[in-house]
């Protein structure tokens, strides 16, 4: 008896262990967005051009030839920069481009029908300057940006770094490469739900549909917006990997979307839409951070910047984080009442000059923002401070 | 899974031939098992999720067939292993509106338990009490919100307690309440990723036949 009672035990034991193993087996595995890249150089650059492909954030001035003030598409020019224009007005990335000493200029300037490649060039001396490729309203893939169909050139981002290739090649070891686009796809899925919305709002509002049928749709169309931006980011990621990474390029920042809630446009949007136009960023930076898995990049958080800025605004010399320096009546009127919505394309903080259009009082290196979406040249110094801060922890600078 | 499946007949004829000098019996149950969760999570959590978001696991009753070892007149263990019943959840809290089945799983739960049978072989009513573990693993996982989804295994203790009544000299009838601790991380990928811990917190209650050999 004792001897058979020691027979089963270990057999039992056994059995249990081996449930125990099965058990550790399953479930767990790869999360999407917890895999962090990999592989970036930890050296310095030997940097002899900085490339940025993107949208109005990183644009340096493709629409200039819009805001002519002569009106016939020369210049002198108004605006230009989605900020508050000037001599000494900068966007981020030409910020990054001065510290290292590089020449920066916009890869393409236009307007409507016309444009023109490279214009910098024909100062010889500037010939491979062009390698700034964001274009205010431009997306990620599709060519059909935010207003193209006013004039905008709206290249895509896909085909900024296909334009680059066709110029120059290939990428280089000494190319400083920053991505930082979604932003105007973020726009665009928004506001296809905003009007999904409305219109399930006021089914709901005329008892055609049930409160809970009203619920579902309403978290369809957000799951539908989400899925675009899954997309979009995928798809970002993607050009990363076949069309920069393995066209040469070391040296390639990722920057990812800050929330858009915490703009002065993110503050008029229904209080109830704001997860969701939160969620769309979120869901953009999940599947960016997904899609560069493993990939010798870095990513720069700007997410995380603009949400310790709301926090802490004084800490980045800002005082003012809501109210937009650029005064809407008064680009309204310097216009003639063409634009409307008080874009910082048309916009100009030269102090004393008749076609200034900042708010009065405005401070454009201490309030945060131009308009309601596009930083000032406070808002882009600390972008570029953060960028440059990042870049020097890789060991890059 | 399979791995599982393949070890727990292994274990049970083991478990029967290698120590059918010790066995005094054999017993074979069938019957039928509710599956009663009062379940927790932790709330559902993700980009795009409302605060406040989470689930409420609902019951099944599903067949089940123990195989039972006696070694002596008051102890024996016993393998419990049903048809994997699919258990439910739906949305609570701020998504209440999404309403039945946002997430459906097939419990796959060998239950291994050591009872001790009070009283003397022959009594008409003998009551059990008993302990021992549970693995689930869960299967055939579907929501309609999300096309990719994982739910971690789960290995946990059980205590039973149970009434025996036996009829004629080699069968009878067994009704038994069992409390388990079962526990799983769910990962839903979509366009976003979802999560929660599901504590099932569940009590069984089981009816049946035996037959002893």
């Amino acid at each position: 008896m004792p001897m058979a009672h020691r027979s089963w035990k270990p057999a039992l034991a056994g059995a249990l262990v081996a449930l125990l193993l099965a058990a550790c087996g399953g479930g767990g595995g790869d999360v999407p967005g917890t895999t962090p890249p990999a592989g970036a150089p930890t050296t310095p650059g030997a940097f002899r051009a900085v490339v940025s492909f993107g949208d109005s954030l990183s644009d340096t001035g493709t629409y200039a030839p819009a805001t002519s003030l002569a009106g016939n598409g020369q210049a002198p020019y108004l605006g230009g920069k989605f900020t508050n224009n000037g001599a000494t007005s900068t966007v981020w990335v030409e910020n990054i481009a001065v510290r290292l000493g590089i020449a920066l200029t916009p890869h393409e300037v236009g307007f409507g029908g016309a444009s023109a490649k490279c214009p910098a060039a024909a100062n010889p001396a500037l010939a491979s300057s062009c390698t700034a490729y964001g274009q205010g309203g431009a997306r990620v893939t599709d060519p059909n940006g935010i207003g193209k169909s006013s004039g905008f050139l709206t290249v895509p981002v896909k085909t900024q770094i296909a334009n680059h290739v066709a110029r120059f090649g290939s990428f280089k070891d000494s190319d400083l490469v920053l991505v930082w686009a979604g932003a105007n796809d973020v726009f665009t899925q928004f506001a296809v739900f905003g009007a999904a919305a409305g219109q399930v709002q006021a089914n709901a509002a005329a008892g055609r549909i049930t409160a809970d049928e009203a619920n579902n749709q309403l978290l369809a169309a957000q799951l539908a917006a989400q899925e675009a931006m899954k997309q979009a980011a995928l798809e970002l990621t993607g050009y990363v990997k076949t069309e920069i990474l393995a066209r040469g390029a070391r040296y390639v920042a990722v920057l990812d979307l800050p929330d858009i809630v915490d703009t002065p446009f993110g503050a008029t949007v229904a209080p109830a839409a704001q997860p969701v136009l939160r969620a769309l960023s979120e869901t953009f930076n999940l599947w960016l951070a997904e899609g560069l898995a493993g990939q010798p990049v870095r990513i720069a958080s700007m997410y995380a910047l603009n949400k310790a800025v709301k926090a802490s605004p004084g800490t980045y010399g800002l005082t003012n984080g809501t109210v937009p320096v650029c005064d809407v009546e008064r680009i309204r009127a310097l216009t003639a009442g063409r634009i409307t919505d008080g874009t910082s394309l048309f916009c100009n903080g030269t102090p004393g000059v008749p076609f200034n259009t900042l708010r009065t009082g405005a401070d454009v290196n201490t309030w945060q923002f131009a308009d309601g979406v596009h930083p000032s040249t406070g808002g882009h110094k600390v972008i570029s401070d953060e960028v440059l801060r990042l870049l020097r922890s890789f060991g890059w600078l | 899974m399979r791995s599982t499946f393949l070890l727990l007949p292994l274990l049970f004829t083991g478990l029967a031939a290698t120590d059918a000098a010790l066995a005094q019996s054999f017993a074979i149950k069938a019957g039928a098992i509710l599956y009663q969760p009062h379940s927790k999570t932790d709330g559902v959590r993700g980009i795009g999720i409302p605060p406040g978001a989470d689930i409420d696991v609902g019951s099944a009753t599903t067949a089940m067939l123990i195989g039972e070892v006696q070694f002596t007149p008051n102890t024996s263990v016993e393998l419990v292993l049903g048809v994997p019943p699919r258990v439910k959840a739906k949305g609570t809290g701020t998504v209440a509106f999404l309403g039945d089945d946002v997430l459906s799983a097939k419990n796959v739960a060998p239950t291994l338990l050591f009872n001790y049978t009070f009283g003397e072989p022959g009594q008409k009513l003998r009551p059990y009490i008993g302990a021992g573990v549970n693995y689930t693993r869960f299967t055939g996982i579907r929501s309609r919100l999300a096309p990719q989804v994982s739910m971690t295994d789960s290995v946990g203790p059980v205590v039973q307690a149970g009434l025996s009544l036996q009829l004629a000299p080699n069968w009878g009838l067994f009704t038994s309440v069992a409390r388990l601790e079962v526990k799983t991380e769910v990962v839903a990928v979509a366009s976003s990723v979802l999560r929660t811990t599901v504590d099932f917190r569940p009590v069984t209650y089981s009816l049946g036949t035996w037959y002893r050999f």
